[in-house]
């Protein structure tokens, strides 16, 4: 379960990743991938309306095709409990009543589902469903829908608005960004599996199993510990596994009612609907300056989609409370349901949006002023105190990231003056932006099994989405212990597992590394108190004290002192040690704000004829604490550059006005940043600890890495070009015009 | 068969030509069409199937609708081969036939008879990771993994092809495989060291 194999380390392959052979060697399992025995497919058939009601249905022909084992309806459905009434799907959170409304609130919606013996039938059965509806018309287009939508006070004013009126430099602008889906390469899937008639077991794709445990409890209304979820490898997720979506409770609905464990992937199209999506947003932001640049005010509205049936806020402005210094700041927020499925946190969730207007707006600022950017961030910088609450920053190190980004990228080749630097039909230019994220930390618990040859294997239910969580955990175990690495193995991704949160919001690290902290104490005392059976030296020794190999335990102040685990286990009649430790942000938090931040640097080429927009350069220095797995982290960094890229540059849902459909709601359809739309992504981390955040000083970076990048690429393009485009994502169309 | 629900192709042809026939009457042409359409549910199609997949050779009876990509996941639990799409457009299922880099999920299994399918789960041997494996790993050339094998088979390919002239080229050439991770620096590199 769950246990990667490093056994091909000692036969001298390459240092990589805890679950990196599984990777490279295609033996991991993902959620769909498990072998269940008896399984059959289930498949959603959406609705091909927008808005209305379902009148009738017709599954005749569906009916005949060979291996049909069901087909479930809003007619037909077993009862869910979570479903039976508007209060009772309140607290589920699940938000839609699956397949317990005649309602349709968005294209695509799931109105039936076909369950089959194999994927082919159940696919082909899906598509001869035929239904007729009452139709009304639907509000898709964020744009249009918005102006009508008032907005309303977002957190405290700061100041007032009216102490800034008289500011010599404003800069008053609105900003548009379109909206996202997730796209995680691996579709969402899960496979439930009834084993009894309140017990389940569900190999899904998720970012955290005990959400999934707590909500399908709630649901079904079955205790929570009779939920067994693996999610041992995830195929990614960026903030749409953190959620139960349509297809886990779909799949645990089609088990229970053909009696035999279900699988059900959604297919690509459907996770344009089914799996969240980082709203639409407007936003304006109004920045005021004295002549030297020191900003005086900022006032900052935002407005964001939503679905009908379920509101959802992005936080838009809460990073404008938290980088810069601001004696005066006015914010407000509103959302704007539309008839689209329910959008859901997206990498850099609020942040990412917000950055983009804030981060631009500056740039603005800085051409108005005639003054570089980095000069005027750098002027306002809030570096010791966390403007918002007042508290001091743990360590904040923004001003070194955006010094050393200056220096890697070689800013001095820039010029103040737009659409200076010209190569044939190429205008090149250079940009700056920052990003910041709250670093976060949560309650979790590990749990290390030491086996007779001494092999540890350290436990949590965390998932690894990629993050490189698991060989973080390695490192963190090889560094609290001493045990060596090809004795140290890791289990993660199943409920059975010491709990721990999602991961999600980049707090996965800095959660666990207080657990793997606590629980090599935990080892290490339990292992002390064993070894002074044998020698007296070890009785009041503190875990700091001791020290692990791979073949016994000594003392750091005498090395001499040696206890042979041969010895420990003989001498106390074992076969195994267990500990179980639990650890969870304190005090610190009260006294402290943590934060982590990103300087952003590009050089973009912009052709003249074509408006193609070429990043030649990206580079980003990050201040994400203690790097614990320098590679890992760099990667993690580089990769939400390419998001940044993608979001700048490419990405957007469009929904037909008229029929409410997503166009272009597929791989080809929606365009991210492919390899040749990215060039190779220079990445620098600071590598301070933070002294209070957790034991290992380390932030987390998930998120942090995408804030402000796409401003980076926008302000760019300002400078190669001299055209402001506040509208994402920046399209050749846009440009040319 | 089944009776009842059986019509013949013949039928179907005839009914497609009297609808172009009756082209001028639309509305009556629409709902004749729906209801010769409602009775028309083909029976699943069976076909065998000799292939050699990894080196070993499999006698199976496929459903002619399955694709090579179903095939190896559902039928054969190669599931080191991943859906990304079920379009072609993301390159998550590269598998070789015969030697070259193949979408497995535009791929019909029946289009397979005396073909030789390596995936991801045959490219080691033994214990001995295949170097661009070895590379993958050693240049983290990847996050959460769901392209990896796509990517490693496409690496592969891209090498044998010979487009690894330069960082550009290799980037050219590997962009049907697309990573939401964004683990491009690392793909590139594994590329670079195995081309070496
Ligand atoms: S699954 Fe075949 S190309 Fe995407
Ligand atoms: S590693 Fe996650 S999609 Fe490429």
């Amino acid at each position: 379960m769950g246990l990667f194999n490093t056994k091909n380390k000692a036969a001298g392959k390459p240092d990589g990743r805890v679950e990196g052979i599984a990777k490279v060697t295609g033996a991991g399992k993902y959620a769909a991938e498990y072998k269940v025995d008896n399984m059959c497919h289930a498949v959603f058939a959406g609705s091909t309306i927008a808005a209305g009601t379902i009148k009738s249905i017709y599954l005749d022909n569906a009916k005949q095709v060979e291996g049909v084992l069901d087909i479930i309806t809003h007619l037909n459905k077993p009862a869910v409990p979570g479903f039976a009434s508007e209060t009772k799907l309140k607290e589920t959170r699940f938000g839609l009543p699956l397949f317990h409304t005649d309602k349709v609130y968005f294209r695509n919606q799931p109105v039936a589902m076909v369950v089959a013996d194999t994927l082919e039938n159940a696919t082909y059965a899906a598509s001869l469903i035929e239904f007729t509806y009452q139709e009304d018309t639907p509000t898709v287009d964020f744009k249009k829908a918005h102006p009508s939508v008032p907005l309303k006070m977002q957190g405290k004013e700061r100041g007032s608005l009216d102490a800034w009126s008289n500011a010599p430099q404003v800069v008053d602008q609105q900003y548009d960004i379109a909206a996202e889906v997730h796209n995680p390469m691996e579709m969402h899937a899960t496979i439930a599996h009834w084993t009894a008639d309140d017990k389940l077991v569900l190999y899904d794709k998720t970012q955290g199993v005990v959400n999934v445990q707590r909500t399908i409890a709630k649901i079904f209304e079955i205790p929570q510990e009779n939920i067994e979820v693996f999610s041992e490898f995830v195929g990614g997720g960026f903030g749409s596994g953190l959620r139960v979506w349509t297809n886990g409770v779909g799949a645990v609905m089609a088990a229970k009612a053909v009696k035999r464990p279900v699988k059900l992937m959604l297919t690509r199209s459907q996770m344009f609907s089914l799996t969240g999506y980082r709203p639409a947003a407007w936003q304006r932001v109004k920045l005021g300056a004295d002549n030297d640049g020191k900003f005086l005010g900022i006032h900052h509205q935002g407005k964001n989609g939503t679905s009908v049936f379920e509101p959802f806020q992005e936080g838009i402005t809460s990073i404008t409370r938290m980088v810069y210094n601001f004696d005066n700041l006015k914010a407000e927020q509103s959302i704007v349901p539309l008839n689209l499925g329910t959008p859901t946190w997206m990498r850099g969730p609020g942040d990412c949006t917000g950055a983009f207007a804030v981060e631009c707006a500056i740039d603005e600022l800085s051409y108005q002023l005639n003054m570089d950017p980095v000069a005027l961030r750098l002027k306002n910088f809030a570096i010791t105190h966390d403007p918002e609450n007042k508290k001091p920053y743990s360590s904040n190190f923004i001003d070194e990231c955006i010094t050393k980004g200056a220096e890697m990228i070689d800013w001095k080749q820039r010029k103040q003056q737009p659409g200076a630097l010209t190569e044939g039909d190429w205008k090149i230019g250079y940009g700056v932006a920052v990003g910041m994220w709250g670093a976060g930390r949560g309650n979790a618990s590990a749990g290390i099994t030491m086996e007779k040859d001494g092999t540890m294997t350290v436990k949590t239910a965390m998932t690894d989405i990629g993050t490189g969580t698991g060989t973080a955990m390695q490192n963190m175990t090889h560094t609290f212990t001493g045990m060596p690495k090809d004795k140290i193995k890791i289990a993660l991704g199943h409920s059975t597992l010491p709990t721990a949160g999602s991961q999600g919001g980049s707090t996965g690290l800095s959660s666990i590394s207080g657990a793997v902290s606590a629980v090599c104490d935990a080892l290490k005392k339990q292992l002390a108190d064993y070894a002074a059976a044998i020698n007296p030296a070890y009785k009041d020794a503190k875990p700091a004290d001791v020290l692990l190999s791979a073949t016994g335990v000594s003392l750091k102040t005498d090395k001499n002192e040696f206890v042979s685990l041969a010895d420990i286990w003989q001498k106390n009649n074992l076969t195994d040690i267990s500990v179980k430790a639990s650890s969870g942000p304190g005090a610190e938090r009260q006294q402290y704000a943590f934060c982590c931040s990103t300087a952003h640097f590009v050089k973009v080429r912009v052709n003249t004829k074509t408006g193609k927009v070429k990043v030649e350069r990206a580079i980003c220095v990050a201040d994400g604490g203690t790097i614990v797995n320098e590679k890992p982290a760099a990667n993690q960094i580089s990769g939400a550059i390419v998001g940044g890229i993608g979001m700048a540059l490419m990405e957007e849902i469009h929904a037909d006005e008229k029929l409410g459909n997503l166009v272009g709601n597929d791989l080809a359809g929606y365009h991210f940043a492919v390899n040749a739309d990215a060039p190779i992504i220079e990445v620098a981390f600071i590598n301070k600890p933070d002294p209070y955040v957790n034991p290992s000083g380390a932030k987390g970076l998930g998120e942090v890495g995408i804030i402000g990048c796409a401003p980076a690429i926008a302000n760019a393009i300002y400078n190669a070009t001299g055209k402001r485009l506040r509208d994402l994502p920046i399209t050749p169309d846009k440009v040319l015009v | 068969m089944n009776g009842k629900n059986y019509y013949s192709r013949r039928f179907f042809l005839k009914t497609s030509g009297a609808l172009a026939a009756l082209a001028a009457i639309p509305a009556t042409v629409k709902s004749f069409y729906m209801d010769a359409k409602r009775l028309i549910i083909p029976p699943r199609q069976k076909q065998p199937l000799i292939v050699k997949v990894n080196k070993q050779t499999h006698k199976l009876d496929v459903d002619t609708r399955t694709t090579l990509l179903d095939l190896l996941r559902e039928d054969l639990h190669l599931t080191g081969t991943k859906k990304g799409c079920d379009h072609g457009q993301c390159g998550a299922c590269t598998v070789h036939v015969n030697g070259e880099r193949v979408l497995s999920c535009l791929t019909l299994a029946a289009t397979l008879p005396g073909k030789e399918v390596t995936t991801i789960e045959g490219l080691a041997d033994g214990d001995q990771l295949h170097p661009m494996q070895a590379a993958f790993l050693e240049c983290d050339g990847f996050q959460c993994g769901y392209c990896t094998p796509g990517q490693i088979m496409s690496a592969v390919a891209c090498v044998k092809e010979g487009h690894t002239k330069s960082v550009a080229e290799i980037k050219e050439f590997m962009s049907g495989n697309l990573c939401r991770c964004g683990a491009y620096n690392g793909i590139v590199a594994s590329i670079q060291k195995v081309a070496k």
